[in-house]
């Protein structure tokens, strides 16, 4: 397989995680939000400025990594998730813009030049490269998934489908709305944390325009297109909408139209994803098994 | 302070025009209860279909009144074939759709007009005047005449007609206005008339303003204006205006005036979040 | 202080001028089975919202087990004990109506942290999930879609997932509405038996036989005022009552 495969690979892996993450938000609690880059950013700087900056190691600083972007949405989440559905949105539209900002203004954060020399990751000697970065960010994609399976296992994801179907129900039966969209949306941004770390230590170069809102309709995209609230649904939302680029390549001028427009055909005749109940791909495969809300 | 007066004209100006974008987001929100991000894509459609009337007529008159048809066509496109049939989902579901409308008409702009920023070489039937020193553009005055005109004409035409009370009990209870007789459908597709053609108003003027046309023009306002109604008070009309007066006015000061270094786009959501604190149900609303 | 379960003391809840509830008090005591009643608008869903917990009270007190809870919010109305049921019922739609009841049963584990990590689909959890549905009659349905249920089953799977929840005080919102004679003889039994486990009912009914069948005591409502209290006969023969229901002039004809 070409370098150049293996790079594209690596970022759709990235993008997986960082997928995986908003699908706990917005498919397993029902949350939205438009925002998810700016904590796919916030794991980014973090990793970039303890391994630089610190003198960190990749792995030393990723414990502390997840836990920033964790607190950080937490702190972020709290207000916000009381707001309803359409404040929610347009506020986490207005925080990715704001962290934007902060990334890009402070001096700190290597303003609009960014920050370089982010060293690449060392496992037990080797530096990771290529398809050896493939396959690391291939085991965190598999964490990732496990710990959205066995989210969706625990009380807590119970307690999220529930508050997703019916709030007022829910609430009525102990499932406190604030306490759980919490739990759900600091799992999903510590995920894209990670993802975030990740990104850093590929690109060895990162920039506050890397994560902008674009790339949260991108995300939200993904999530969208495999399928809210499935397991899978963001990986295969992250991979199609990773090859499509690559695909449309000689189309070079139309592809962003092209990405447009198979949102907007998605989203209008198959809002609940390829891989969602009723989709045209299950009822030309039907699944014995269960979806993640069944 | 002469500067600070010709700052503070800037402002308003800035303000009028974010207040005809946003007051056409306000009416859509109204009757829909959706984001209507594509609006933006609407007011861009607006500066070009202008531009393209005048150039090939020469008839400012005539570039105004043909973007606004073409706009108000526009937004019952979208509404009827994107926003009406995804109502029965979850509110994110119209809303990524609305985004993907925009982004779709922000690269049919690239492609049919061109990626470069055209000019709107406009020649106002009349010219500036100065007042004790301080230089009033005639551009700076056709906004002020044009957005004043039209938001009287919408406040007219919510308040007094037949229509503007459709529109208001449709936003108020669809289901209890069609039992009084009002066709749901058909006031909400001329709401989206209503107000996309205000938004190819305010995309000419500011094509003129700035002598701008590009197509990213809409990419700011688009998520500005929604920061906007929300602190006037989702849905609320006097709401968007009253916010977007004061947004425009306190952008322009705080950066060109007192030269603060805070990132321009990002003071509209930073105004939010500090209004949402202090009143959750934003400026003038109560939903 | 007190030994009765609920206890309301001049409540008021107003929605800017509107006086839903005013200055309303009653109280219900263990095992009892106490029937809201009242003409439409009387405010009594308005009521069980502030006992529930879905609003708070504008003025006066609410005393659950003698402590006040006015402006608890449901789910920790849920844990002190109060369970309910609503009138237009909402089943979680996706889930197959075991695991609606199954969502009741964790209660005692949603309010922890860590306790809420834990798996739900145990045999354990399946089979006390099943042992309520057999209560109520539709164990036979656990693996069907809630969403699509007949009313009566719907109504039947409310009350399943509110004594999942071991209640002390059973809310019940117009259970009987809109059901069949052989549904509402069922549901009634029901009723019984949740009461003879000593868990304390308070139902808003409009089907005056049902409310006055079941109850033990009545209170009437109207305009979110406290008309009338006491027993069926007495509220019967109140000629205020009768006048708040058929009007002025029909309370010469009460019997």
């Amino acid at each position: 397989m070409s370098d150049y495969s293996i790079t594209i690979l690596n970022f759709i892996a990235i993008q997986a995680i960082v997928a995986c993450g908003l699908n706990v938000i917005v498919g397993y609690a029902g949350q939205i939000s438009l925002g998810h880059a700016a904590f796919f950013g916030i794991g980014a700087y973090s990793s970039a400025l303890l391994t630089t900056k610190a003198g960190l190691t990749f792995w030393a600083a990723l414990p502390l990594v997840v836990l920033i972007t964790a607190a950080i949405g937490l702190v972020l989440g709290m207000p916000s998730l009381r707001l309803r559905e359409d404040f929610l949105a347009v506020t986490t539209i207005g925080i990715n813009f704001i962290v934007e900002s902060v990334f890009l203004y402070v001096p700190f954060f290597g303003g609009a030049l960014g920050l370089g020399g982010i060293p690449s990751i060392v496992f037990f000697g080797t530096r990771l490269r290529g398809a050896n970065f493939l396959y690391l960010c291939l085991f965190f994609l598999a964490l990732v998934l496990l710990i959205s399976r066995r989210f969706t296992k625990s009380w807590a994801g119970l307690a999220c489908f529930a508050l997703r179907e019916e709030e007022t129900a829910a609430s009525s039966m102990g499932v406190s709305p604030v306490r759980f969209k919490l739990m759900a949306f600091v799992i999903g941004t510590a995920m894209a944390g990670l993802g975030g770390a990740l990104y850093a230590h590929q690109m060895r170069f990162i920039s506050a325009t890397d994560f902008g809102f674009p790339l949260s309709v991108m995300m939200m995209s993904m999530v969208v297109l495999g399928g809210i609230g499935t397991l899978w649904g963001p990986v295969l939302g992250a991979l199609i909408l990773g090859v499509l680029p690559e695909v449309f390549r000689p189309l070079v001028d139309y592809r962003m139209l092209l990405n447009a427009a198979i949102l907007l055909l998605m989203i209008r005749f198959q809002p609940d994803g390829l891989l969602g109940e009723g989709s045209l791909l299950r009822r030309i495969f039907p699944k014995r098994g269960e979806t993640s809300h069944g | 302070m002469q500067l600070f007066i010709e700052q503070l004209l800037n402002g308003a100006a800035m303000g009028a025009i974010y207040a005809l974008i946003t007051l056409g987001l306000a009416l859509v929100y109204g009757v829909l209860r959706i984001l209507h991000v594509a609006h933006a894509g609407v007011y861009a459609a607006g500066a070009y279909a202008g531009l393209y009337v005048y150039s090939h007529t020469g008839s400012l008159l005539l570039a105004v009144l043909g973007a606004m048809i073409f706009c108000a066509l526009l937004g019952v496109l979208i509404e009827r074939l994107i926003y009406t049939p995804l109502l029965k989902f979850p509110p994110f579901v119209p809303l990524i759709g609305s985004i993907a409308v925009f982004l779709a008409l922000e690269e049919i702009f690239r492609l049919v007009g061109g990626p470069y920023i055209l000019s709107f070489p406009a020649e106002l039937p009349f010219s500036g005047i100065t007042v004790s020193g301080v230089v009033i553009s005639p551009a700076i005055i056709s906004i002020y005449a044009v957005s004043a005109s039209v938001l009287l004409l919408l406040w007219f035409i919510v308040t007094k007609t037949e229509f503007g009370l459709a529109m208001r009990a449709t936003s108020q209870d669809r289901e209890v206005a069609g039992a009084m007789g009002i066709d749901g459908a058909f006031t909400v597709s001329m709401t989206f008339a209503l107000g996309s053609a205000v938004a190819a108003v305010a995309g000419i003027l500011v094509g003129i303003y700035f002598n701008q046309v590009y197509p990213t023009m809409g990419a700011v306002p688009a998520y500005k204006c929604l920061a906007l109604i929300v602190v006037g008070g989702l849905g609320s009309l006097p709401g968007a205006v009253l916010a977007s007066l004061l947004l425009g006015v306190g952008e322009t000061l705080l950066i060109g005036y007192a030269n603060i270094p805070l990132p321009r786009d990002s003071l509209a959501f930073i105004a939010m979040i500090a209004v949402l604190l202090w009143r959750p149900g934003g400026l003038m609303g109560n939903r | 202080m007190d030994d009765m379960l609920l206890r309301l003391d001049n409540v008021s809840k107003h929605f800017g001028g509107l006086k839903a509830v005013d200055e309303v008090s009653f109280s219900l005591g263990r095992g009892e089975i106490l029937g809201l009643i009242g003409p439409n608008g009387a405010g009594k869903t308005t009521c069980f919202n502030l006992v529930s917990g879905v609003y708070a009270p504008t003025s006066g007190k609410i005393f659950f087990e003698g402590a006040s809870t006015g402006g608890f919010p449901p789910h920790r109305m849920a844990a002190l004990g109060v369970g309910r049921t609503f009138q237009v019922v909402k089943p979680f739609a996706t889930l197959s109506v075991l695991r609606n009841v199954m969502v009741a049963l964790g209660l005692r584990r949603y309010g922890g942290v860590l306790s809420s990590f834990a798996r739900w689909e145990t045999p354990a959890v399946r089979k006390e999930a099943t042992a309520l549905l057999e209560e109520v009659g539709i164990a036979d349905l656990a693996e069907a879609p809630s969403g699509k249920l007949p009313l009566g089953n719907q109504r039947r799977l409310e009350l399943a997932r509110a004594l999942a929840l071991k209640p002390k005080l059973l809310l019940l919102d117009e259970t009987f509405s809109g059901l069949r004679h052989e549904e509402v003889a069922l549901l009634s039994r029901l009723v019984l038996d949740v009461r003879s486990k000593g868990i304390a009912v308070l139902l808003i009914e409009h089907n005056m036989k049902v409310a006055m069948g079941l109850s033990d005591r009545l209170v009437v409502l109207d305009h979110g005022r406290l008309l009338a209290e006491g027993s069926a006969e007495d509220v019967r023969s109140n000629p205020r009552v009768v006048e708040a229901y058929l009007g002025k002039g029909a309370s010469s004809h009460a019997s």
